[in-house]
């Protein structure tokens, strides 16, 4: 576990950058065993049409460069692509967007991605406090986080208990519970995944800075939860 | 129970057997001359039972006690040194107290870390001194203790000024020597038993979790409370904390609610971590209740101090006044409560006993022309009923034919035999005052309005939720 991750990081330093781009922070998540969709780093055209084909239409690009953090804000995310024709013209259009966005980019190469149902969306964040150490977020995604600023937060590491107070503690909880007709969210998924978190923090914590696992797609009680965007940010 | 160290290295500072007082003086009003008039005062009543050495090279005698020109002249049984000299004279009179093997130092003296770099140098000088020696510090820049019982009392307020409570299962520590002095001088006009106070200031060694490490060992203490600006080592307070708190509730009052970091972070999550959240986690994660001021903080100490633990969350509300009883359920659903649903046999009981016109019912309302015994009926009937956790009994003394005396003995008795909390609320004026303070005495904590009553319950609820929680590991 440790060493894998440890492997993603060091070779992320070597090269003297602090922030992991998606693809990288994946790989640490993967090694905690954290669910994280299907996906491969095509370097080449053929490659991603490869990647594409061994999916399944409808596929998602997303272009790694270690210049460009916010993917949305430089249009390099593709989604919903349904064909070869399309994804070749995908990928032209946010290999220019990138350079248009950041001349500089270095690019690592494009994520092929499956396209995945939409869930609830939550976030799980971790920062690291000077007097306390790593502290673990957790809060619905979208506007409840962005705008209501509905979020929890409890030093790493934490307990299994801590984990169901921290959902049950939001304003936002009902949602996840299941309001107006809608049947519960994987509560059960989201607690495991706080619970690895805060082991891939506590183990890390010389290392990791900040983390964002966001948003991450929460489904109906018994199918689980996936990472959709992941960012860390090393010391 | 094994005692730990820190038992043993912070007990001279609540009971030395001797205590040398570094810069007495007979100057009226200097901190020097105030601490050692607290002592010599404590020691004339009885209270303070050790030794009083005054501590000044300039002076032979202050008010027939005995100065002694240096540390090295200090007789041996000296396991306590009070230091009020200004703060370039610290580190060699440190040095001092080394050598004459006194392991306990409260430094008054401001003019260190918090005015800048030069102050630091000087603090890390005596830390290292007393590191080096075992020597514990509580200060520099700040009140120090006060101990009712043993007579202890570094506040270089003087008595004519600020009256100290009396002795009671409260223990108070406070960053800020100003707030801990002007809560003590309230604590002492509100009839609030404070057992121990540490005002600790800029804490270059003794802090929250060393305090909260000896307050598990202290069966005078039943509760404590601290007012913080900020904690120094994390990880050590989260621990200490969670020690604590597996046998004792803690309350802390913690300031500073500004966000920090959000500029500097890069991450979503960084941006929305102010200090002000990481503490509510830290609070939450160790079984700490956060006080929103300072009388939420005496009002839960109060409830802790004088109560039982509640069993449930489930509130039941006896009123004389309908509108107290709607203000007291509007606060059970404020502060995140349930409203007792009272048994069919409950019911039955109150509606046998009552009056027609009086409502029984959760809030029930004894009304208007209620005498002692109509409310002793409704607690009667609410401390048998087990769908009730807590009971908070309303009583408006001004109502014609309610007997004062007769409702308190009442009141206090059923708060001896329940094991359910009950807390009393009395909405008035001076006589109002009067008659409170009079059930306080008797052992029922009385507040001021509904909505406060209820929210000391809140505590006593969160606390026990708190502990069940950590039992159930």
């Amino acid at each position: 576990m440790k060493d894998e991750a440890l492997k993603v990081i060091n070779d992320v330093l070597s090269k003297g950058r602090k922030a992991l781009v998606e693809y990288e922070a994946k790989q640490v998540l993967k090694a905690y065993e954290l669910p994280v969709p299907d996906e491969k780093l095509a370097k080449t055209l053929d490659e991603a049409l490869e990647y594409a084909k061994e999916l399944g239409y409808p596929v998602v690009l997303k272009l790694m460069s270690p210049q460009i953090l916010h993917k949305s804000d430089a249009k390099i995310i593709a989604l919903n692509i349904k064909n070869e024709e399309e994804l070749k013209k995908k990928w032209e259009e946010i290999h220019e967007n990138a350079k248009k966005y950041r001349p500089d980019a270095e690019i690592l190469g494009v994520l092929v991605a499956p396209m995945l149902k939409p869930g609830r969306e939550v976030i799980i964040g971790v920062t690291e406090d000077p007097q306390f150490g790593h502290a673990i977020m957790f809060g619905l995604g979208g506007i409840f986080v962005e705008i209501l600023k509905d979020v929890t937060f409890r030093i790493i590491p934490i307990e299994e208990k801590d984990a169901w107070a921290m959902i049950k503690s939001i304003k936002g909880y009902p949602i996840l519970a299941g309001a107006r007709g809608e049947p519960p969210a994987d509560m059960k998924a989201l607690v495991d995944m706080m619970l690895k978190v805060s082991k891939l923090v506590d183990d890390l914590k010389d290392y990791i800075k900040e983390m964002d696992l966001n948003p991450v797609f929460v489904y109906n009680e018994g199918e689980g939860a996936v990472v959709v965007d992941a960012r860390i940010i090393l010391k | 129970m094994e005692m730990p160290k820190i038992v043993e290295e912070l007990k001279p500072f609540f009971e030395p057997k001797a205590v040398a007082i570094i810069g007495a003086t007979n100057k009226k009003g200097k901190v020097g001359n105030v601490i050692f008039e607290n002592f010599k005062r404590n020691k004339e009543q009885g209270i303070f039972k050790g030794n009083i050495y005054p501590v000044n090279p300039k002076l032979d005698e202050i008010e027939g006690y005995k100065v002694y020109k240096s540390v090295k002249e200090l007789p041996d049984d000296t396991d306590l040194a009070v230091i009020s000299i200004p703060a370039p004279f610290v580190p060699a009179t440190m040095k001092d107290i080394a050598e004459k093997g006194i392991k306990a130092v409260i430094i008054i003296t401001g003019g260190f870390g918090e005015l800048g770099e030069e102050g630091k140098r000087l603090e890390r000088e005596i830390y290292e001194i007393a590191k080096a020696n075992g020597i514990r510090v509580i200060g520099p820049n700040c009140v120090g203790v006060y101990v009712p019982d043993t007579g202890v009392d570094t506040v270089f307020l003087p008595e004519e000024k600020m009256d100290r409570p009396k002795s009671g299962p409260i223990a108070f520590v406070s960053q800020s020597g100003a707030f801990a002095a002007a809560m003590l001088d309230w604590a002492a006009l509100a009839g609030i038993g404070i057992g121990k106070m540490v005002s600790y200031g800029n804490k270059i060694d003794v802090d929250d979790a060393d305090l909260m490490d000896y307050f598990i060992y202290d069966d005078q203490i039943k509760v404590v409370t601290f007012y913080i600006e900020g904690v120094k080592d994390g990880r050590k307070f989260i621990e200490a904390a969670k020690r604590i708190t597996k046998v004792k509730p803690v309350i802390a009052l913690k300031s500073g609610r500004t966000e920090y970091g959000a500029k500097a972070a890069s991450s979503h999550t960084g941006s929305l971590a102010g200090a002000d959240v990481i503490y509510d986690a830290v609070f939450k994660q160790t079984g700490i209740i956060r006080a929103e001021d300072f009388e939420h903080m005496f009002d839960v100490a109060k409830a802790f101090a004088k109560c039982k633990l509640p069993k449930g969350d489930r509130i039941g509300i006896i009123t004389d006044g309908g509108g107290a009883g709607v203000m007291a359920s509007d606060a059970v659903a404020k502060f995140g409560l349930k409203m007792a649903q009272l048994s069919e046999e409950t019911l039955k009981f109150l509606k046998e006993n009552f009056p027609p016109h009086a409502v029984a019912g959760n809030p029930t309302d004894v009304v208007g022309d209620t005498d002692a015994q109509r409310y002793k009926i409704a607690i009667e009937g609410f401390v048998n009923d087990p769908n009730v956790d807590a009971i908070l009994v309303i009583v408006l003394f001004q109502v014609p034919l309610l007997n004062e005396m007769e409702i308190i003995e009442i009141l206090s008795e059923y708060a001896k035999k329940s094991e359910k909390p009950i807390v009393a609320v009395a909405m008035g004026g001076k006589k109002t005052e009067y008659y409170a303070k009079l059930l306080e005495e008797k052992g029922v904590p009385v507040y001021p309005t509904p909505e406060r009553g209820v929210r000391a319950l809140a505590g006593l609820v969160q606390y026990a939720k708190y502990l069940k929680k950590i039992e159930g590991e």
